[in-house]
Protein backbone atom coordinates (compact mmCIF):
# COMPACT_ATOMS: atom_id res chain seq x y z
CA UNK A 1 0.00 0.00 0.00
CA UNK A 2 1.39 3.36 -0.96
CA UNK A 3 2.33 5.44 2.02
CA UNK A 4 0.58 8.79 2.29
CA UNK A 5 3.13 11.54 2.02
CA UNK A 6 1.51 14.11 4.24
CA UNK A 7 4.70 16.16 4.33
CA UNK A 8 4.47 16.77 0.61
CA UNK A 9 0.82 17.73 0.58
CA UNK A 10 1.25 20.11 3.46
CA UNK A 11 4.13 22.00 1.92
CA UNK A 12 1.80 24.82 1.02
CA UNK A 13 0.94 25.26 4.68
CA UNK A 14 4.49 26.14 5.54
CA UNK A 15 5.49 28.16 2.52
CA UNK A 16 6.32 31.83 2.92
CA UNK A 17 3.29 33.81 3.92
CA UNK A 18 2.40 37.23 2.71
CA UNK A 19 -0.48 39.56 2.69
CA UNK A 20 -0.71 41.02 -0.82
CA UNK A 21 -1.45 44.50 0.56
CA UNK A 22 1.78 45.01 2.46
CA UNK A 23 4.99 45.55 0.52
CA UNK A 24 7.06 46.00 3.65
CA UNK A 25 6.17 42.56 4.85
CA UNK A 26 7.07 41.10 1.46
CA UNK A 27 10.55 42.51 2.03
CA UNK A 28 10.65 40.77 5.40
CA UNK A 29 9.73 37.52 3.72
CA UNK A 30 12.55 37.95 1.26
CA UNK A 31 14.86 38.50 4.21
CA UNK A 32 13.85 35.05 5.45
CA UNK A 33 14.95 33.75 2.08
CA UNK A 34 11.50 32.73 0.90
CA UNK A 35 12.32 29.25 2.05
CA UNK A 36 9.86 26.43 2.30
CA UNK A 37 9.95 25.26 5.91
CA UNK A 38 8.97 21.80 4.83
CA UNK A 39 11.94 19.58 5.37
CA UNK A 40 12.93 18.76 8.87
CA UNK A 41 16.36 20.33 8.49
CA UNK A 42 15.01 23.78 7.88
CA UNK A 43 14.62 26.48 10.50
CA UNK A 44 17.26 25.05 12.78
CA UNK A 45 18.38 28.40 14.12
CA UNK A 46 15.92 31.04 15.19
CA UNK A 47 18.20 34.01 14.91
CA UNK A 48 17.04 35.81 11.78
CA UNK A 49 16.82 39.02 13.74
CA UNK A 50 15.53 41.40 11.14
CA UNK A 51 16.47 44.59 12.93
CA UNK A 52 15.29 46.87 10.15
CA UNK A 53 11.83 45.37 10.22
CA UNK A 54 9.24 47.86 11.28
CA UNK A 55 7.04 46.05 13.70
CA UNK A 56 4.65 48.90 14.44
CA UNK A 57 1.21 47.33 14.52
CA UNK A 58 -0.84 47.91 11.42
CA UNK A 59 -4.55 48.34 12.23
CA UNK A 60 -5.45 46.70 8.93
CA UNK A 61 -3.90 43.42 10.01
CA UNK A 62 -5.97 41.29 12.38
CA UNK A 63 -3.01 39.39 13.81
CA UNK A 64 0.60 40.25 14.72
CA UNK A 65 3.44 40.09 12.23
CA UNK A 66 5.24 36.74 12.09
CA UNK A 67 8.50 38.55 12.87
CA UNK A 68 7.03 39.80 16.14
CA UNK A 69 7.09 36.20 17.33
CA UNK A 70 10.84 36.46 17.81
CA UNK A 71 10.39 39.33 20.27
CA UNK A 72 7.73 37.76 22.44
CA UNK A 73 8.82 36.51 25.86
CA UNK A 74 5.57 34.57 26.36
CA UNK A 75 6.08 32.62 23.16
CA UNK A 76 9.70 31.75 23.91
CA UNK A 77 8.69 30.65 27.40
CA UNK A 78 5.90 28.47 25.96
CA UNK A 79 8.31 26.87 23.50
CA UNK A 80 10.71 26.00 26.31
CA UNK A 81 8.00 24.93 28.76
CA UNK A 82 6.66 22.32 26.34
CA UNK A 83 10.20 21.28 25.36
CA UNK A 84 9.22 21.63 21.72
CA UNK A 85 11.82 20.47 19.20
CA UNK A 86 14.23 23.11 17.93
CA UNK A 87 13.03 22.42 14.38
CA UNK A 88 9.71 24.05 15.24
CA UNK A 89 10.21 27.81 14.76
CA UNK A 90 8.59 30.44 16.94
CA UNK A 91 6.76 31.86 13.94
CA UNK A 92 4.80 28.63 13.48
CA UNK A 93 4.07 28.50 17.20
CA UNK A 94 2.72 32.04 16.95
CA UNK A 95 0.53 30.94 14.08
CA UNK A 96 -0.97 28.11 16.16
CA UNK A 97 -2.26 30.71 18.60
CA UNK A 98 -4.31 32.60 15.99
CA UNK A 99 -7.84 31.24 15.65
CA UNK A 100 -9.70 31.65 12.32
CA UNK A 101 -12.23 33.86 14.08
CA UNK A 102 -9.40 36.33 14.79
CA UNK A 103 -7.85 36.27 11.34
CA UNK A 104 -9.76 34.80 8.40
CA UNK A 105 -6.71 34.53 6.14
CA UNK A 106 -5.77 30.84 5.94
CA UNK A 107 -2.07 31.66 5.67
CA UNK A 108 -2.01 33.29 9.09
CA UNK A 109 -4.41 31.26 11.23
CA UNK A 110 -4.24 27.80 12.70
CA UNK A 111 -7.12 26.21 10.77
CA UNK A 112 -4.95 24.22 8.39
CA UNK A 113 -2.52 23.20 11.14
CA UNK A 114 -5.44 22.04 13.28
CA UNK A 115 -6.79 20.10 10.31
CA UNK A 116 -3.48 18.21 10.14
CA UNK A 117 -2.97 17.77 13.87
CA UNK A 118 -6.51 16.95 15.00
CA UNK A 119 -6.87 13.62 13.18
CA UNK A 120 -3.30 12.64 14.11
CA UNK A 121 -4.03 13.20 17.79
CA UNK A 122 -7.41 11.48 17.77
CA UNK A 123 -5.96 8.55 15.81
CA UNK A 124 -3.27 7.87 18.41
CA UNK A 125 -5.82 8.17 21.23
CA UNK A 126 -8.31 5.87 19.49
CA UNK A 127 -5.73 3.22 18.64
CA UNK A 128 -4.37 3.27 22.19
CA UNK A 129 -7.84 2.79 23.66
CA UNK A 130 -8.87 0.13 21.18
CA UNK A 131 -5.72 -1.92 21.73
CA UNK A 132 -5.54 -1.54 25.52
CA UNK A 133 -9.25 -1.98 26.19
CA UNK A 134 -10.53 -4.17 23.35
CA UNK A 135 -13.86 -5.01 24.94
CA UNK A 136 -15.18 -1.54 25.73
CA UNK A 137 -18.76 -0.94 24.61
CA UNK A 138 -19.06 1.62 21.86
CA UNK A 139 -20.68 4.33 24.02
CA UNK A 140 -17.94 3.95 26.63
CA UNK A 141 -15.29 4.10 23.91
CA UNK A 142 -16.81 7.33 22.59
CA UNK A 143 -16.88 8.75 26.12
CA UNK A 144 -13.29 7.74 26.76
CA UNK A 145 -12.03 9.37 23.54
CA UNK A 146 -13.99 12.49 24.49
CA UNK A 147 -12.35 12.43 27.91
CA UNK A 148 -8.89 12.19 26.40
CA UNK A 149 -9.15 14.67 23.54
CA UNK A 150 -12.54 16.35 23.62
CA UNK A 151 -12.80 20.17 23.70
CA UNK A 152 -13.08 20.52 27.51
CA UNK A 153 -9.96 18.40 28.03
CA UNK A 154 -8.00 20.25 25.36
CA UNK A 155 -9.03 23.52 27.03
CA UNK A 156 -7.65 22.23 30.31
CA UNK A 157 -4.46 21.11 28.62
CA UNK A 158 -4.02 24.48 26.94
CA UNK A 159 -4.49 26.28 30.25
CA UNK A 160 -2.10 23.91 31.99
CA UNK A 161 0.49 24.89 29.44
CA UNK A 162 0.14 28.45 30.68
CA UNK A 163 -1.55 29.86 27.57
CA UNK A 164 -3.77 32.85 28.27
CA UNK A 165 -6.30 34.49 25.98
CA UNK A 166 -6.11 37.97 24.50
CA UNK A 167 -9.04 40.20 25.35
CA UNK A 168 -9.56 41.05 21.70
CA UNK A 169 -7.55 40.04 18.63
CA UNK A 170 -5.44 42.61 16.81
CA UNK A 171 -1.98 43.26 15.41
CA UNK A 172 -0.71 44.85 18.64
CA UNK A 173 -1.47 41.75 20.73
CA UNK A 174 1.43 39.81 22.24
CA UNK A 175 1.97 36.82 19.90
CA UNK A 176 2.11 34.51 22.93
CA UNK A 177 -1.59 34.98 23.72
CA UNK A 178 -4.39 32.89 22.24
CA UNK A 179 -6.29 35.18 19.89
CA UNK A 180 -9.89 34.53 18.95
CA UNK A 181 -13.14 36.39 18.65
CA UNK A 182 -14.82 35.91 22.00
CA UNK A 183 -18.54 35.40 22.47
CA UNK A 184 -19.84 38.41 24.40
CA UNK A 185 -21.27 37.49 27.81
CA UNK A 186 -25.01 37.09 27.72
CA UNK A 187 -25.25 36.49 23.99
CA UNK A 188 -26.29 33.03 22.79
CA UNK A 189 -23.67 30.54 21.76
CA UNK A 190 -23.24 30.01 18.02
CA UNK A 191 -26.34 28.11 16.92
CA UNK A 192 -25.85 24.88 15.09
CA UNK A 193 -28.00 24.02 12.12
CA UNK A 194 -29.40 20.71 10.97
CA UNK A 195 -27.23 17.65 10.93
CA UNK A 196 -25.76 16.33 7.71
CA UNK A 197 -26.93 12.77 8.21
CA UNK A 198 -28.96 11.33 5.32
CA UNK A 199 -31.30 9.58 7.78
CA UNK A 200 -32.26 12.80 9.48
CA UNK A 201 -35.98 12.14 9.99
CA UNK A 202 -38.13 11.99 13.09
CA UNK A 203 -38.86 8.30 12.81
CA UNK A 204 -35.23 7.25 12.39
CA UNK A 205 -33.49 6.16 15.57
CA UNK A 206 -29.93 7.33 15.65
CA UNK A 207 -28.31 4.07 16.63
CA UNK A 208 -24.77 3.47 17.81
CA UNK A 209 -23.59 1.67 14.68
CA UNK A 210 -24.62 4.51 12.41
CA UNK A 211 -22.54 6.91 14.48
CA UNK A 212 -19.39 5.19 13.27
CA UNK A 213 -20.31 6.11 9.73
CA UNK A 214 -21.97 9.51 9.95
CA UNK A 215 -20.86 11.22 13.16
CA UNK A 216 -17.58 12.57 14.48
CA UNK A 217 -15.03 10.68 16.56
CA UNK A 218 -17.02 11.21 19.76
CA UNK A 219 -20.32 9.92 18.37
CA UNK A 220 -21.81 13.44 18.22
CA UNK A 221 -23.65 14.69 15.18
CA UNK A 222 -21.77 16.90 12.77
CA UNK A 223 -23.79 20.05 12.34
CA UNK A 224 -22.91 23.02 10.21
CA UNK A 225 -23.90 26.41 11.66
CA UNK A 226 -26.60 28.38 9.88
CA UNK A 227 -24.75 31.66 9.33
CA UNK A 228 -21.41 30.07 8.65
CA UNK A 229 -18.67 32.67 8.67
CA UNK A 230 -15.09 32.16 9.69
CA UNK A 231 -14.99 35.28 11.87
CA UNK A 232 -18.05 34.34 13.95
CA UNK A 233 -17.43 34.49 17.70
CA UNK A 234 -16.23 31.17 19.05
CA UNK A 235 -16.49 29.66 22.51
CA UNK A 236 -13.24 29.43 24.46
CA UNK A 237 -13.33 25.62 24.21
CA UNK A 238 -13.25 25.69 20.43
CA UNK A 239 -10.34 28.13 20.40
CA UNK A 240 -8.22 26.14 22.85
CA UNK A 241 -8.92 22.82 21.13
CA UNK A 242 -7.96 24.32 17.75
CA UNK A 243 -4.75 25.58 19.35
CA UNK A 244 -3.75 22.20 20.82
CA UNK A 245 -4.54 20.42 17.56
CA UNK A 246 -2.51 23.02 15.68
CA UNK A 247 0.49 22.44 17.96
CA UNK A 248 0.36 18.71 17.22
CA UNK A 249 0.04 19.48 13.52
CA UNK A 250 2.98 21.88 13.52
CA UNK A 251 5.18 19.36 15.36
CA UNK A 252 4.23 16.74 12.77
CA UNK A 253 5.07 19.04 9.90
CA UNK A 254 8.37 20.35 11.24
CA UNK A 255 9.73 17.49 13.29
CA UNK A 256 8.12 14.40 11.83
CA UNK A 257 5.78 11.63 12.80
CA UNK A 258 7.73 10.20 15.73
CA UNK A 259 7.97 13.58 17.45
CA UNK A 260 4.22 14.10 17.04
CA UNK A 261 3.46 10.64 18.45
CA UNK A 262 5.76 11.24 21.43
CA UNK A 263 4.11 14.60 22.03
CA UNK A 264 0.61 13.07 22.03
CA UNK A 265 1.76 10.32 24.38
CA UNK A 266 3.44 12.73 26.80
CA UNK A 267 0.66 15.29 27.00
CA UNK A 268 -2.59 13.51 26.18
CA UNK A 269 -2.30 9.78 26.73
CA UNK A 270 -0.38 10.14 29.98
CA UNK A 271 -3.44 11.65 31.65
CA UNK A 272 -5.29 9.48 34.12
CA UNK A 273 -8.84 8.44 33.28
CA UNK A 274 -11.00 6.25 35.49
CA UNK A 275 -12.77 4.26 32.76
CA UNK A 276 -14.93 2.33 35.22
CA UNK A 277 -16.77 5.55 36.05
CA UNK A 278 -17.90 5.91 32.41
CA UNK A 279 -20.14 2.86 32.51
CA UNK A 280 -23.89 2.97 33.04
CA UNK A 281 -25.89 -0.25 32.84
CA UNK A 282 -29.65 -0.45 32.38
CA UNK A 283 -30.26 -4.07 33.39
CA UNK A 284 -26.94 -5.48 34.56
CA UNK A 285 -28.38 -8.76 35.90
CA UNK A 286 -29.96 -9.55 32.55
CA UNK A 287 -26.88 -8.43 30.65
CA UNK A 288 -24.61 -10.65 32.71
CA UNK A 289 -26.91 -13.63 32.13
CA UNK A 290 -26.77 -13.02 28.36
CA UNK A 291 -23.00 -12.66 28.51
CA UNK A 292 -22.59 -15.99 30.27
CA UNK A 293 -24.93 -17.61 27.76
CA UNK A 294 -22.91 -16.26 24.84
CA UNK A 295 -19.55 -17.23 26.29
CA UNK A 296 -20.96 -20.62 27.32
CA UNK A 297 -20.31 -20.13 31.02
CA UNK A 298 -22.65 -21.65 33.53
CA UNK A 299 -25.72 -19.62 34.37
CA UNK A 300 -24.83 -16.93 36.96
CA UNK A 301 -26.22 -17.49 40.44
CA UNK A 302 -26.17 -14.95 43.27
CA UNK A 303 -25.15 -16.22 46.70
CA UNK A 304 -24.84 -14.42 50.01
CA UNK A 305 -21.24 -14.35 51.15
CA UNK A 306 -21.81 -12.60 54.45
CA UNK A 307 -24.33 -10.37 56.15
CA UNK A 308 -24.64 -8.44 59.36
CA UNK A 309 -28.09 -9.92 59.91
CA UNK A 310 -31.59 -9.29 58.58
CA UNK A 311 -32.76 -7.36 61.61
CA UNK A 312 -29.58 -5.44 62.37
CA UNK A 313 -29.72 -1.67 62.63
CA UNK A 314 -27.83 -0.99 59.38
CA UNK A 315 -27.75 -4.29 57.53
CA UNK A 316 -24.99 -4.98 55.05
CA UNK A 317 -25.29 -7.90 52.66
CA UNK A 318 -22.28 -9.03 50.68
CA UNK A 319 -23.48 -10.95 47.64
CA UNK A 320 -21.33 -12.75 45.10
CA UNK A 321 -22.29 -13.77 41.58
CA UNK A 322 -21.06 -17.26 40.77
CA UNK A 323 -20.79 -19.06 37.50
CA UNK A 324 -20.38 -22.64 38.65
CA UNK A 325 -17.70 -22.44 41.33
CA UNK A 326 -16.06 -19.27 40.04
CA UNK A 327 -16.95 -15.93 41.52
CA UNK A 328 -17.48 -13.33 38.81
CA UNK A 329 -18.15 -10.34 41.04
CA UNK A 330 -19.13 -9.23 44.50
CA UNK A 331 -21.13 -6.33 45.85
CA UNK A 332 -22.19 -4.98 49.24
CA UNK A 333 -25.41 -3.06 49.89
CA UNK A 334 -28.09 -2.54 52.55
CA UNK A 335 -30.52 -4.86 50.76
CA UNK A 336 -30.25 -8.09 48.82
CA UNK A 337 -31.51 -6.79 45.48
CA UNK A 338 -29.09 -3.91 45.36
CA UNK A 339 -26.22 -6.13 46.44
CA UNK A 340 -26.94 -8.52 43.57
CA UNK A 341 -27.12 -5.52 41.21
CA UNK A 342 -23.76 -4.20 42.35
CA UNK A 343 -22.22 -7.63 42.03
CA UNK A 344 -23.49 -7.92 38.44
CA UNK A 345 -22.13 -4.47 37.62
CA UNK A 346 -18.72 -5.41 38.99
CA UNK A 347 -18.75 -8.64 36.99
CA UNK A 348 -19.68 -6.84 33.76
CA UNK A 349 -17.04 -4.16 34.31
CA UNK A 350 -14.39 -6.78 34.88
CA UNK A 351 -15.36 -8.31 31.54
CA UNK A 352 -15.58 -5.10 29.53
CA UNK A 353 -12.45 -3.52 31.01
CA UNK A 354 -10.23 -6.44 30.20
CA UNK A 355 -6.81 -5.23 29.11
CA UNK A 356 -4.02 -7.33 27.60
CA UNK A 357 -1.55 -5.24 29.61
CA UNK A 358 0.50 -2.07 29.36
CA UNK A 359 2.94 -3.62 26.91
CA UNK A 360 0.28 -4.14 24.24
CA UNK A 361 1.49 -3.09 20.85
CA UNK A 362 -0.37 -0.55 18.75
CA UNK A 363 -0.55 -0.67 14.93
CA UNK A 364 1.41 2.57 14.46
CA UNK A 365 4.49 0.85 15.92
CA UNK A 366 4.90 -0.95 12.61
CA UNK A 367 5.75 2.38 10.95
CA UNK A 368 9.01 2.54 12.86
CA UNK A 369 12.14 0.99 11.48
CA UNK A 370 13.27 -2.34 12.84
CA UNK A 371 10.17 -3.45 14.74
CA UNK A 372 9.08 -7.02 15.11
CA UNK A 373 6.48 -8.35 12.68
CA UNK A 374 2.96 -7.38 13.63
CA UNK A 375 0.92 -9.91 15.58
CA UNK A 376 -2.79 -9.26 15.72
CA UNK A 377 -4.15 -7.85 18.94
CA UNK A 378 -7.30 -9.10 20.60
CA UNK A 379 -10.41 -8.13 18.67
CA UNK A 380 -13.55 -8.72 20.63
CA UNK A 381 -16.89 -10.12 19.56
CA UNK A 382 -18.64 -6.99 20.81
CA UNK A 383 -20.82 -5.82 23.63
CA UNK A 384 -23.91 -7.63 24.86
CA UNK A 385 -27.11 -6.41 23.27
CA UNK A 386 -30.19 -7.43 25.16
CA UNK B 1 3.53 6.16 31.78
CA UNK B 2 4.56 9.48 33.29
CA UNK B 3 3.58 12.51 31.26
CA UNK B 4 5.58 15.53 30.19
CA UNK B 5 7.02 17.80 32.89
CA UNK B 6 5.66 21.33 32.83
CA UNK B 7 7.21 23.88 35.18
CA UNK B 8 4.37 25.41 37.16
CA UNK B 9 5.90 28.87 37.39
CA UNK B 10 5.14 30.60 34.09
CA UNK B 11 6.08 34.21 34.77
CA UNK B 12 8.18 36.24 37.19
CA UNK B 13 7.64 39.99 37.57
CA UNK B 14 10.65 41.84 39.00
CA UNK B 15 9.80 45.25 40.41
CA UNK B 16 12.58 47.62 41.44
CA UNK B 17 13.01 51.27 42.45
CA UNK B 18 15.93 53.49 41.57
CA UNK B 19 15.53 55.87 44.49
CA UNK B 20 14.64 53.69 47.47
CA UNK B 21 17.49 52.19 49.44
CA UNK B 22 15.67 48.91 50.02
CA UNK B 23 15.92 48.19 46.31
CA UNK B 24 19.70 48.05 46.30
CA UNK B 25 19.91 44.27 46.38
CA UNK B 26 17.26 43.92 43.71
CA UNK B 27 19.08 46.37 41.42
CA UNK B 28 22.33 44.44 41.81
CA UNK B 29 20.48 41.18 41.08
CA UNK B 30 18.88 42.61 37.95
CA UNK B 31 22.18 43.90 36.67
CA UNK B 32 24.30 40.85 37.36
CA UNK B 33 22.43 37.63 38.00
CA UNK B 34 19.19 38.00 36.06
CA UNK B 35 20.51 37.11 32.61
CA UNK B 36 21.99 33.89 33.93
CA UNK B 37 18.84 33.04 35.86
CA UNK B 38 16.66 33.71 32.81
CA UNK B 39 18.90 31.66 30.53
CA UNK B 40 18.82 28.78 32.98
CA UNK B 41 15.01 28.90 33.10
CA UNK B 42 13.78 29.52 29.55
CA UNK B 43 10.28 28.36 30.43
CA UNK B 44 9.63 31.35 32.64
CA UNK B 45 8.66 34.69 31.13
CA UNK B 46 10.66 37.38 32.96
CA UNK B 47 9.24 40.90 33.14
CA UNK B 48 11.25 43.73 34.68
CA UNK B 49 9.51 47.00 35.44
CA UNK B 50 10.09 49.88 37.82
CA UNK B 51 7.74 50.43 40.72
CA UNK B 52 8.70 53.83 42.07
CA UNK B 53 8.68 54.61 45.78
CA UNK B 54 7.82 51.06 46.75
CA UNK B 55 9.84 48.20 48.18
CA UNK B 56 11.19 45.78 45.57
CA UNK B 57 9.17 42.65 45.06
CA UNK B 58 9.17 39.54 42.88
CA UNK B 59 5.74 38.24 41.94
CA UNK B 60 5.43 34.74 40.55
CA UNK B 61 2.50 33.75 38.34
CA UNK B 62 1.60 30.08 38.24
CA UNK B 63 -0.35 27.86 35.89
CA UNK B 64 -3.20 27.35 38.33
CA UNK B 65 -3.80 31.10 38.15
CA UNK B 66 -2.48 32.05 41.58
CA UNK B 67 0.32 34.50 42.36
CA UNK B 68 2.99 34.48 45.04
CA UNK B 69 5.59 36.87 46.39
CA UNK B 70 8.85 35.38 47.58
CA UNK B 71 12.47 34.79 46.58
CA UNK B 72 13.28 33.96 43.00
CA UNK B 73 14.56 30.40 43.36
CA UNK B 74 11.81 29.42 45.76
CA UNK B 75 9.22 30.93 43.41
CA UNK B 76 10.59 29.00 40.47
CA UNK B 77 10.52 25.71 42.30
CA UNK B 78 7.09 26.19 43.83
CA UNK B 79 3.73 25.47 42.33
CA UNK B 80 0.81 27.82 42.80
CA UNK B 81 -0.68 25.83 45.65
CA UNK B 82 -0.86 27.29 49.14
CA UNK B 83 1.80 26.16 51.56
CA UNK B 84 0.69 22.99 53.28
CA UNK B 85 2.20 20.76 55.91
CA UNK B 86 2.88 17.33 54.40
CA UNK B 87 2.34 14.52 56.90
CA UNK B 88 1.98 11.47 54.67
CA UNK B 89 4.98 10.05 52.81
CA UNK B 90 3.19 9.21 49.54
CA UNK B 91 0.44 10.90 47.53
CA UNK B 92 -1.04 8.76 44.73
CA UNK B 93 -4.15 8.23 42.64
CA UNK B 94 -3.69 4.45 42.63
CA UNK B 95 -5.60 2.34 45.13
CA UNK B 96 -3.85 0.67 48.03
CA UNK B 97 -1.90 -2.41 47.04
CA UNK B 98 -3.09 -4.70 49.80
CA UNK B 99 -6.63 -3.37 50.00
CA UNK B 100 -8.47 -1.56 52.76
CA UNK B 101 -9.54 -3.74 55.69
CA UNK B 102 -13.21 -4.76 55.67
CA UNK B 103 -15.10 -6.50 58.47
CA UNK B 104 -17.08 -8.60 55.96
CA UNK B 105 -14.10 -10.32 54.41
CA UNK B 106 -11.41 -12.38 56.02
CA UNK B 107 -11.83 -14.10 59.33
CA UNK B 108 -14.20 -11.55 60.80
CA UNK B 109 -14.22 -10.50 64.42
CA UNK B 110 -13.99 -13.44 66.75
CA UNK B 111 -14.92 -12.92 70.37
CA UNK B 112 -13.44 -15.50 72.67
CA UNK B 113 -14.77 -15.84 76.13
Amino acid sequence: MKRLRLERWSGQLLSARTRPCCLRQWKQVEAFGNRRLQSSQAASKNNFEDLEADLTPNPNHPSPYPAAALRSAKLAALHARLSLPQKLPLQTLARTLVDPSADPSPDFNNASLALVGGPIMSYYVAEWLTCHYPRLPMTVLFAATYAYNGPPTLTRIGKEWGVETAAYPGSEVDPGLLQFNKVTPGSPLPSLGASTRPDNRDWFRRGISSRNVYDDEFGDQIKFPENASVSNPQPTETAYSNFVKAVVGSIYLHAGRNAAKAFVQDHILSRHLDISSLFRFQHPVRELARLCQREEFEYPVARILSETGRHSRHPVFVVGIFSGNEKLGEGAAPNLLEARLRASVVALKSWYMYSPGNSTRVPSETEEVGTKPWEPVHIDLGEIIH
Amino acid sequence: CVGAFILQCKRLDFHYCDWAGSSKGMNIFLRTALTKFAAANPQIEMVVSPRPNKHPVIIGHYINGREKRYKAELLRDASGEKLKKVTKPVKSINESVRGVWSPYHGGGIVIRV
